[in-house]
């Protein structure tokens, strides 16, 4: 049985490494001919040239610190705007004059565009400060709106159940909202993550800061560095996937703990 | 004073008027039936005497809200938290083991572990009496108990419930659990009035 097990689990996990791999494989070799066939490595430098300058940028201590410094920001920015989205959701929610004069301005928010947002708090906040507090801005709306919308889905007869059945406030709490607002907050901060990475990476690279991933993007393209661009570009995207794949497993472990 | 008085009681939602002026005296023992036509108002009445509606006027004594248990109308079942768990999460610390009993009670042993939504309308039914029974009190509003539940189980869980001793007004419209309880108020409505039985 147990042998049949792993043997299942082999087969899963070459199915899995199929998916992944096939695909990248065929891109990869999609670009290495399509950048041979072109013949400019200044527009399109090839994979191989960008892999070997992803190696040499990874051994260095810069692009580390680049790396931490950068992620460290974004997922401050996260945190900052979720816990504001939360609080001006539960104030919107609960009193109908916050209502009334915060859900505009967090709509103004949302519709606003994010360039001009870095543009507009450069004049406020310290380079390095940025990318933060952009990232929170971007994370905020959606927090706001994901949670709202859970706030006004949660069962009426479920607390009036938890009521009449004198449940308490931690237990109503427990069994009755968090498990109502749970798909809706799991959308919110997935959504949130990925705004927050794009957004956060795009105020590096327009109001650089001293060791940032869009700081050393930014000085690539100055420098017609193409293969330079690409590789922290290919940073950028693994980072992103890295972060959601994280997020995913802690939203699943946490549907299991409740469920 | 040992029973449950109610006096010119008056209720509306709204501009519609359910309830006006009713009164009922009925002894707080044993198993009473509340039978009569759907919207008469019988839902409603359990509501008023489980404290969560307020009536706009008249007075229930002998009976206090917080003495009460209600099983509503709809199952109101947690769809994350399993069979066992609806049962246990409504009762204190120290009671948590009885659980198991209750779901002997409902006759949903091998169904602990399963969530609500595989469970049938029947099931369901009969894991809400099991969660409104554990809670105990001193006067259970049953709203239909046994909708849904096939006639030989409803036998069945009618001498379960009997055996639990404590009183129960029961809204229903199955006659074999009319016949089961000791007392029958036949309703009729809105607004709400008791028929004469002949």
């Amino acid at each position: 049985m147990a042998a049949r097990c792993r043997t299942m689990g082999i087969i899963m996990w070459d199915k899995k490494c199929v998916k992944i791999l096939l695909p990248l494989a065929f891109w990869l070799g999609v670009w290495q001919i399509a950048a041979m066939t072109a013949g400019f490595p200044l527009l399109l430098p090839t994979p191989v040239s960008v892999g070997c300058t992803l190696l040499e940028l990874a051994v260095t201590g810069a692009f580390w610190r680049s790396v931490v410094l950068s992620l460290g920001r974004v997922l401050c920015g996260m945190l900052l705007g979720s816990v504001l989205g939360c609080v001006l959701a539960l104030l919107t929610w609960r009193f109908s004059i916050a209502d009334l004069f915060l859900s505009p301005a967090i709509r103004v928010i949302r519709a606003t565009p994010v360039v001009s947002f870095i543009l507009l708090v450069y004049l406020w906040v310290t380079r390095t400060h940025i990318p933060s507090v952009i990232s929170a801005l971007m994370v905020l709306p959606v927090i706001w709106s994901s949670l709202r919308a859970g706030l006004d889905s949660v069962d009426p007869q479920l607390l009036e159940l938890a009521g009449a059945y004198r449940l308490g406030r931690v237990k109503t709490l427990r069994l009755v909202w968090l498990p109502s607002l749970r798909a809706h907050m799991s959308s919110g901060i997935s959504t949130g993550l990925g705004l927050a990475w794009k957004s956060g990476i795009a105020a590096e690279v327009i109001c650089p800061p001293r060791y940032a991933i869009g700081t050393e993007l930014s000085k690539a393209k100055t420098a017609l560095q193409s293969s330079k661009l690409y590789a922290w570009t290919i940073v950028i995207i693994i980072l992103s996937l890295t972060l959601e794949n994280v997020l995913r497993r802690v939203l699943r472990k946490s549907r299991r703990m409740n469920r | 004073m040992d029973g449950l008085l109610i006096e010119n009681l008056s209720f509306s939602y709204g501009e519609k008027c359910v309830i006006s002026n009713f009164s009922l005296d009925l002894p707080l023992t044993g198993m009473t039936a509340i039978s009569g036509p759907s919207g008469c108002g019988k839902t409603t009445l359990l509501r008023l005497l489980a404290g969560l509606e307020k009536p706009s006027g008249g007075s229930i004594k002998g009976i206090k809200p917080e003495e009460t248990v209600i099983l509503f109308q709809e199952d109101r079942l947690l769809p994350w938290r399993t069979v066992r768990e609806q049962i246990s999460d409504v009762l204190p610390k120290g009671r948590r083991a009885e659980a198991d009993q209750w779901l002997a009670f409902a006759e949903l042993e091998k169904e602990k572990d399963v969530y609500p939504d595989a469970l049938s309308g029947g099931m369901a039914r009969r894991l809400a009496l099991a969660r409104c029974c554990a809670l105990g009190g001193k006067l259970l509003l049953l709203d239909e108990p046994f909708a849904g539940v096939d006639v030989r189980r409803r036998a069945r869980m009618m001498e379960r419930l009997k055996k639990l001793g404590i009183p129960a007004l029961l809204a229903t419209h199955e006659q074999d659990v009319v016949a089961a309880c000791q007392r029958v108020v036949c309703l009729e409505g809105p607004p709400l009035r008791v028929v004469p039985l002949v």
